[in-house]
């Protein structure tokens, strides 16, 4: 302040002569403030070039694959279920020649397989042909590349997990990337290149020319360092500040590193379009989602694409403009030819090329979000989510789309049907369908809208389970042969439990009925309480807890008798990890959905491996079966077979809730095995029973999908006896009340009862016996 | 103890070598839709056709006791003596894991085995070559809890059965349980 008064007083005093030397000194002083503050600012650039160019590390999300499709004779998979895989593995329809293309004439498939990186080795690139009859894979054969008995498909992209910023990229490295692109992104960018020093002076005086003449930007003359500091470092605003910044930024880069650096980082940088919320970040990428191709199989009219989009990438977005996108292209192909880079008769072919783009991109985000999300659960124990969103990561996953179809089908299908009115408003439904004898998750349908993002029901809705907890309880009481056998008769009779605080708990017959004496094979195929509740009391609530236990079970299970009317809580999946074990011959098998994660390179990081443990005798899972099979043919379940092949032989259990405030069923095939859960979030009541809301959801997915039927392989120890249930007796197969029943060794009955009439039916059974 | 498990593991995938060129049981396969489906299906339904009718929370799972007796379905629950065999494409898969077993690349021979499994989940072959690959592993407990998966599917094949329980056996001294080797050998005795 004291000082700019006082040059000021002295100029009124004396104008003229004292005015060059304020003049200067100012002049001088503010350019020295302005050379500080430059070289402070310089140095403020330079750390920050330095700082983000030399922790150059890009963050890749995570790659979530379903399972890959393998093909052999006799795989099972249908002509439509195949097709869509294709699609969704972005194959394309054409002569089957090219890789990544299929051809199909009725039955009969060509596939080109593109070869995959899987973590257990290269599927190599192979020409593969084959039919399918009754939704089998017949006369496979590899017509080129190694011959191989057995072929998988690359697997499709199912999801992702993204960086916060949602950039999605696939890392290049300029030395693997086809020799064209680079050339081809310097002819048409920045032909100096390798020359200058960040900015090229005269290609913006040139620029600035040819924009003039034609009173419109028509050619920028930013290098390709500019172009990447704009990228890396500055936001898209075009003012001055900012153009010097990217001039000083770029001549500091150039400065610090060298040009193959500059240019490697460039080509995996750079925008190149948008899908959703996710932005499509350099060459790799970009390859993958325009072409579904990896880069280095890309052809000269594809480079030429891509390397055009470079100037706008909405503007030339091939899907959405494609003549401007062709114009662009053969623009491209010009200046390649121009520049040497390919000759007439190659620039000309080119041009004549359609673009190549494939339909969709080969996977969008989010199609299966409930799926998704239980990976996401899973992955958490083993991850931290920054390294999910960053690293890379490729996760192999056991999602079979095909039954997820069919899965999502079913619902989607049969909800609206279930019920009418409000009632139908507010019914929501979840499925779970695992792989068997594996375990694997194939498919998961958390509501009625599977492909919305919204509460999870399949993980997250903990209901009581009613009825489905019955076959446990006879599993606990078969277990002790001496004491129970399929054909012990149980109690369909009332009665009254008095607490030690005078409590009375008086369970019922959901029909209210009471038939006394019954057979315990029909008390579960028919689902009646009041035996259930005596068996379970008989051989002990806390035994039952235990079986439920070991079934893997790992919530806590009150120990009260109205347990045994299924008042424990569990979720779909839960139910579905439980019945896995009755599936199998007792064999608990921890449900996984992910085979594998290795790093962005392929490396293994983690196997999910295949473990069994048995906890339960098989002899006794036997049994149960047995009568779980006769749930679906004369009991609670039989209304099943309206939908499904009667030849599909299956096994379940219905579950009912108070009011249908929740229909459950459980089931399993030959390789499958469901659990469909209805009822409304707001836990309110509905009209439907087990057999009404969930079992034609179940029924419609198992009617869906090929295969085996459930068969089980009669186990050491269990022998088939002819019985009459009702005297407890041996008796000859063709008696009237005769029943074929599994029995483990010892505890078949010792008496014997022949049947006095139909002889008839003796005689022609004497017959068939002859002629068997 | 270790070698003698080894011994028997090999000696048994040399006969799971030959017992998977046996030809595979009838069909338990139905495509979809299941080919002669007689009947037209007809899907549940559970609303009622009387919309005056008050509604009523039918808690009963049992379906109606049906007006007329309905036709008796001919099927009854379904067993199978004898186990699956493993399938060509299966075979192969297994093949190329005792390759991988023999260059001593276990967790290469497991990953083949799972993809084996996968394709031939009903048949005992597979379960007893992922035993002998979790024993070359030195994980005994998967060992012995695959083999008695194994010994799940083997059914009425006798020579599966003896070569399990043998198996079986070995595994279970080797893990110092000594009651339960005796038992399991028993059990080959008495086969």
């Amino acid at each position: 302040m004291a000082k700019s008064k006082t040059p000021r007083k002295s100029s009124r005093k004396t104008p003229k002569p004292s005015r060059r030397p304020w003049f200067w000194r100012l002049f001088f002083r503010v350019s020295l403030i302005g050379l500080v503050l430059l070289a402070g600012w310089m140095v403020y650039l330079d750390a920050v070039v330095t700082s983000r160019f030399e922790g150059r590390r890009f963050e890749i999300p995570s790659r979530v694959y379903a399972r890959p499709l393998e093909l052999y004779d006799g795989a099972s998979v249908s002509t439509t279920a195949l097709q869509r895989e294709l699609e969704l593995s972005g194959f394309r329809r054409g002569d089957g020649n090219k890789a990544g293309s299929y051809s199909r004439d009725g039955n009969r498939f060509v596939i080109s397989t593109r070869g995959f990186r899987f973590p257990d080795g290269e599927e190599a690139r192979r020409r593969i042909a084959f039919g399918i009859y009754g939704d089998r894979v017949e006369n496979f054969r590899v017509l080129s590349g190694d011959p191989a008995p057995i072929v998988r498909l690359e697997p499709a992209q199912i999801g992702g997990i993204y960086p916060t910023h949602k950039e999605d990229r696939i890392l290049v490295e300029l030395d693997k990337v086809p020799e064209l692109l680079p050339a081809t992104l310097m002819a048409v960018e920045d032909q100096n290149f390798y020359d200058h020093f960040g900015i090229a002076p005269l290609s913006i005086a040139r620029a600035m020319l040819v924009n003039l003449r034609a009173g419109e930007i028509v050619q920028g003359g930013s290098t390709l360092t500019q172009q990447l500091v704009k990228n890396f470092f500055l936001t898209r605003e075009q003012t001055l500040l900012r153009k010097g910044n990217e001039a000083l930024m770029s001549v500091l880069l150039e400065w610090h590193y060298e040009k193959d650096d500059i240019l490697e980082t460039y080509l995996n940088e750079v925008y190149l379009g948008q899908a959703g919320t996710r932005s499509i970040n350099g060459f790799g990428l970009a390859s993958q989602f325009y072409f579904g191709e990896s880069l280095n199989n890309l052809e000269i009219h594809q480079i030429a694409l891509l390397v055009g989009m470079v100037k706008g990438p909405s503007y030339y977005n091939p899907r959405r403009n494609p003549e401007r996108a062709t114009d662009r292209r053969n623009l491209v192909i010009s200046e390649m030819e121009e520049a040497g880079l390919i000759d007439p008769s190659q620039a000309a072919r080119a041009r004549g090329l359609p673009l190549g783009v494939s339909e969709q991109p080969s996977y969008s985000e989010n199609r299966y979000p409930a799926y998704i999300d239980l990976v996401r659960r899973h992955l958490a124990r083993d991850y931290r989510e920054e390294d999910l969103r960053s690293e890379g990561l490729r996760i192999f996953t056991t999602l079979n789309p095909a039954i997820q179809y069919a899965a999502e089908y079913a619902v989607e299908e049969t909800v609206p049907r279930l019920a009418s009115g409000e009632a139908r408003e507010a019914l929501e439904a979840a499925l779970v369908v695992t792989a068997k004898d594996s375990g694997e998750v194939l498919a998961l349908v958390g509501g009625k809208d599977p492909g919305f993002a919204g509460f999870n029901r399949a993980l997250d809705a903990e209901r009581p389970i009613g009825s489905l907890i019955k076959p446990f309880i006879y599993l606990s009481a078969l277990a002790q042969p001496d004491r129970y056998t399929l054909i012990s008769p149980v109690n369909d009779k009332s009665f009254v439990l008095e607490f030690d605080d005078g409590r009375r708990w008086e369970p019922r017959n959901y029909d209210k009925k009471e038939r006394g004496e019954v057979p315990l094979h029909e008390a579960l195929s028919n689902s009646y309480n009041l035996p259930a509740v005596r068996v379970g009391l008989d051989i002990g609530v806390d035994v039952v807890a235990e079986t439920l236990q070991a079934f893997g079970v790992t919530s806590s299970i009150s120990r009260y008798p109205s347990m045994l009317l299924g008042s424990v809580s569990m979720t779909p999946v839960t139910v579905a990890q439980m019945y896995q074990g009755l599936a199998t011959s007792g064999f608990n098998t921890p449900l996984r959905t992910i085979r594998e994660v290795t790093d962005s390179q392929g490396e293994p990081l983690n196997r999910y491996p295949l473990e069994v443990d048995q906890v339960a005798d098989p002899a006794a899972v036997h049994l149960v079966q047995y009568a779980m099979q006769e749930v679906m043919q004369e009991g609670t379940g039989r209304s099943a077979y309206y939908t499904i092949p009667e030849q599909l032989t299956v096994a379940g259990k219905t579950g009912t809730t108070d009011d249908g405030r929740d229909s459950w069923f459980a089931g399993f095939s030959g390789d499958l095995l469901a659990v469909a859960w209805v009822g409304r979030d707001d836990n309110g009541p509905t009209s439907l029973s087990g057999a009404s809301g969930a079992l034609p959801i179940w029924s419609r997915f198992m009617a869906g999908v090929p295969q085996h039927g459930f068969s089980p392989v009669v186990p050491d120890g269990v022998n088939y006896h002819w019985v009459n249930a009702e005297r407890q007796a041996l008796t000859d197969e063709y008696c009237d009340n005769a029943r074929l029943v599994p029995f483990i060794a010892g505890s078949e009955p010792d008496q014997e009862v022949s049947c006095s009439g139909n002889l008839q039916r003796r005689i022609q059974g004497w017959f068939e016996g002859l002629f068997r | 103890m270790k070698v003698s498990v080894l011994t028997r593991a090999g000696a048994l995938g040399a006969f799971l070598a030959l017992a998977g060129c046996a030809s595979g049981p009838g069909s338990i396969y139905v495509p979809i839709g299941g080919g002669e489906q007689t009947r037209a299906p007809e899907p549940p339904r559970t609303s009622t056709s009387e919309p005056e009718e008050a509604p009523v929370w039918r808690k009963s799972e049992q379906p109606e006791e049906p007006a007329v007796v309905e036709e008796r379905r001919d099927t009854a629950p379904s067993y199978q003596d004898s186990g699956e065999r493993l399938s060509p494409a299966a075979q192969s898969l297994v093949s190329e894991a005792d390759n991988l077993l023999a260059q001593g690349n276990t967790s290469g021979a497991i990953s083949r085995l799972e993809r084996a499994q996968r394709i031939a989940p009903r048949s005992a072959e597979v379960y007893f070559k992922l035993s002998e690959a979790y024993v070359a592993a030195g994980q005994l407990g998967s060992a012995e809890q695959f083999t008695l998966k194994g010994l799940s599917l083997a059914g009425d094949n006798t020579r599966l059965q003896r070569a399990g329980w043998l198996l079986l056996a070995d595994i279970r001294r080797a893990r110092g349980n000594v009651a339960g080797a005796d038992q399991a050998e028993a059990r080959a005795a008495a086969l």
